[in-house]
């Protein structure tokens, strides 16, 4: 066969080549881009109740509106550390809580609702 | 094991190259039909295979030498899975096989028979091959120092892969050049002569043209890796630059040589004139190849030197050039400004004798006297001292816990002789030579991080001050000159008042870690960009009030993208406890990280009142400091002082908006320059 030929098929097996490899490889790894970035805004796969134990501050109580605010450490797969208020399952929780206190406390619920379920005092800050 | 890997980075850089460099020229010389250019350019394919089986062994040669560095043990220069390793998972790997790929293919391609007599043949495959050899040498560039540039890395990519090419089209073609002008410079090659001029004509074209490319993009590649002065004639990776610029001097002399006088000469009668001109440019050649083959080694050390910009420079000369620090000196101005006009009028002379045909020496030498005398004028008002670590970066940055530990040793080692507040009138500085300095004074900031560096290690034996070196540690020196920065900025920090003074960003704000509870630490600096911070150091019980009328505030300033921090300067007892729930604070109070903090703003609280004035004034029992988005300090607040300043927040608020409306400045330099 003449070169010039073999070049040129050359080339175009390079091409064909790309081509495949960027439908084979490159358009699914796109998508899982994809996918994962859209996960990653929403965490939690919807209607499935979950646990979440974490640890924080009391910034104060409003035991007549059952609100308790914490600044919280980081609560992996539901939100980074804020202040932010929480409710309690059963508002006896609040009992002998006060302002400074650190709280380990467990939430639990189908995300966003969440209650504290147990908490127990750590510290005193 | 690095001179192992500096000899094959070498060979592999030079393979590559010389690939591009044979298919270049061979299509820029053309089809050869006589005998002796025929040979010659049979010899030019068996070079090329040389060159790609050159290319792919030490190609693996470096693989197997990166699986070691990766894998941290020699050993694992032998072990396949290593190797696996870093090819499937490293970028290292997935440029390499891609260009070993592209490299196999070529040598594969020049094995390949062609047709005597197809021209479309001919042409294919050196097009093939050229194509596949740059894509071989330009990706080098993924896997080279331009592939971590930040940010702008697509064009340093671009930089250094239209350099790359550019290398091996004129440098890859040296060999073969050489080769064909030996052959047709003897009389049995006579009949290769014409081929011979015609390519030698073209490639001084292509020549001129590669080697203004290489100029650009090498001086664009060097500004990314070096970033400033200092880097270039204060670094191992500088002096490497200036080496292959040293020995570039040489090949363009030498080129210059061959454009002007020798290639127009080939064309001459044969025996007397063509023939000789010939083997001179023949030679000529061969010694620009040995030189460009000593840049190649020059660039191998360089691929493993870590860039300027990384590296701490060295400074070698006893003064440096600075505009900030002379500038207000009596005279400066006037004498830069004269001498400065004098070398311009002399480079525009220097241009007109380029124009010029005739007194062209004349007008040159004129023009260079002057810009000699201006430079001379110009320049030497601008020199103050400098020490080997005058560029020296510093690697604590500015923060409070550095400034805070800085504040420790100072009075342990320094407030002697300088001063309580570093005014130079320690008890123990009298009896010196010279009077210690007055580190607050406005001269503090025309010294660089790296003077003050060099005189806390090697003191000043002249002035009595001792050498710290062999006491404290570095990063205590470091702290040190962090401590003595915020030292100054105290001084200047006097002006702070309630009203904010519109557009004037100019101290910079230290950074500080702090954590409320058990949550993650943070950073001051986190709030850059996008958030004021008010900073608010209390005292309790007495802050009580103010910290609940900021609580109740908290929703109005948060609306004026404005962070409240509270930071106690005291410390008893539980103190988000002792702030208690009414009304609720749900701001950050800091409960980690406070008295540093503390300690490094209280050099801020000094005032213009007398009070202020003293030396070392008691720290307030509460003070606020206002800091812009940018991260600069604007405003403070001490309750107490006349005038009723932030007490109502509406005084704040209005201030808050002030700052709002103003544009966005650049944020502070994170060291001390």
């Amino acid at each position: 066969m003449r070169l010039w030929r073999v070049v040129l098929l050359m080339n175009l097996a390079l091409g064909l080549g790309l081509l495949v490899g960027y439908l084979v490889w490159g358009r699914p790894l796109e998508g899982l881009r994809r996918e994962n970035a859209e996960l990653r805004g929403q965490a939690l796969p919807a209607g499935v109740e979950r646990t979440f134990r974490a640890r924080g501050v009391v910034r104060a109580v409003v035991a007549e509106i059952n609100v308790i605010v914490l600044s919280h450490e980081d609560i992996p797969g539901f939100m980074p550390p804020m202040t932010m208020g929480f409710r309690a399952q059963d508002p006896k929780l609040y009992d002998g809580v006060a302002v400074g206190d650190v709280l380990a406390f467990t939430l639990r619920g189908v995300p966003p609702n969440l209650v504290i379920t147990e908490l127990r005092k750590e510290g005193r800050l | 094991m690095s001179g192992a890997s500096t000899v094959l980075r070498w060979a592999h850089l030079l393979s590559a190259l010389v690939l591009v460099g044979v298919f270049g020229f061979s299509l820029l010389a053309g089809r050869p039909s006589h005998p002796t250019a025929r040979a010659w350019e049979r010899r030019m394919l068996a070079l090329a295979r040389g060159a790609g089986i050159a290319a792919l062994v030490t190609g693996a040669g470096l693989l197997a030498l990166h699986a070691a560095y990766v894998a941290g043990r020699p050993g694992a220069a032998l072990e396949p899975a290593a190797w696996l390793r870093v090819l499937t998972a490293t970028q290292f790997g997935a440029v390499w096989l891609l260009r070993a790929g592209v490299i196999a293919l070529l040598v594969a391609l020049v094995w390949a028979r062609e047709r005597e007599d197809s021209t479309a043949d001919w042409a294919a495959l050196r097009g093939q091959a050229w194509l596949l050899a740059a894509a071989g040498a330009g990706a080098l560039a993924w896997a080279g120092h331009a592939a971590a540039v930040e940010p702008g890395g697509a064009w340093a990519l671009a930089s250094d892969l239209v350099h790359l090419i550019g290398a091996g089209v004129w440098l890859g073609a040296l060999a073969p050049l050489h080769l064909l002008l030996r052959a047709a410079s003897t009389p049995e090659g006579a009949d290769a002569r014409p081929y011979a001029v015609v390519a030698a004509r073209r490639f001084s074209r292509l020549a001129l043209i590669a080697m203004l490319t290489l100029a650009a993009t090498g001086l664009w590649n060097a500004w990314e890796q070096l970033g400033d002065i200092p880097s270039l004639i204060g670094t191992r990776y500088g002096w490497l630059l200036l080496l292959k610029l040293g020995l570039l001097v040489p090949i363009l002399a030498l080129a210059a040589v061959n454009r002007g006088r020798l290639v127009p000469a080939l064309g001459g009668d044969a025996a007397s004139v063509g023939r000789p001109a010939m083997a001179r440019l023949a030679r000529f050649v061969a010694a620009e190849w040995l030189i460009a083959l000593a840049i190649l080694a020059v660039v191998a050390v360089l691929g493993t030197t870590p860039p300027g910009r990384h590296d701490a420079p060295w400074w070698p000369l006893s003064f440096r050039l600075s505009w900030e620090a002379t500038a207000a000196l009596p005279g400066v101005r006037t004498r830069f400004l004269i001498g400065s006009q004098l070398a311009v009028v002399g480079v525009l002379g220097l241009v007109v004798a380029v124009l010029l045909s005739r007194a062209r020496l004349l007008a040159a030498f004129a023009g260079l006297l002057l810009v000699a005398i201006g430079l001379g004028v110009a320049l030497p008002p601008l020199s103050v001292d400098a020490y080997p670590t005058t560029y020296r970066r510093t690697t604590v940055p500015y923060q409070a816990s550095s400034i805070a530990h800085g504040l420790e040793l100072y009075r342990n080692h320094c407030a002697l002789c300088h001063g309580a507040a570093g005014w130079g009138d320690g008890p123990a500085g009298t009896g010196l030579p010279k009077k210690p300095a007055d580190l607050t004074a406005p001269h503090t900031a025309q010294h660089t991080a790296g003077d003050m560096y060099w005189w806390l290690t090697h003191g000043i034996p002249a002035a009595g001050m001792p050498a710290f070196g062999p006491v404290l540690s570095e990063d205590d020196r470091w702290d040190l000159v962090n401590y003595i920065r915020a030292l100054a900025a105290g001084e200047e920090a006097r002006m702070l008042s309630p009203a904010v003074i519109a557009n004037r960003p100019r101290l910079a704000a230290p950074d500080g870690a702090f954590a409320v509870g058990p949550a993650p630490g943070r950073h001051l600096k986190d709030f850059r960009g996008n958030r004021s911070v008010l900073l608010v150091f209390f005292t309790l019980p007495g802050s009580h009030a103010r910290l609940a009328l900021l609580a109740r505030s908290y929703e109005t300033l948060q609306a004026l993208a404005t962070e409240i921090v509270a930071v106690p300067l005291e410390e008893d007892g539980p103190v988000i406890a002792r702030l208690g729930a009414n009304p609720p604070i749900y701001y950050p109070v800091v409960t980690e990280g406070a008295p540093e903090i503390a300690r490094a703003y209280g050099l801020f609280r000094r005032t213009l009142s007398p009070e202020g004035m003293k030396p070392d004034p008691p720290m307030p029992r509460h003070i606020e400091l206002l800091i812009d988005r940018a991260g600069y300090l604007r405003g403070r607040w001490i309750p107490g002082e006349p005038g009723a300043g932030w007490a109502e927040v509406s005084a704040l608020v209005a201030e808050l908006q002030a700052l709002n409306r103003e544009a966005p400045a650049p944020p502070p330099a994170e060291h001390v320059h």
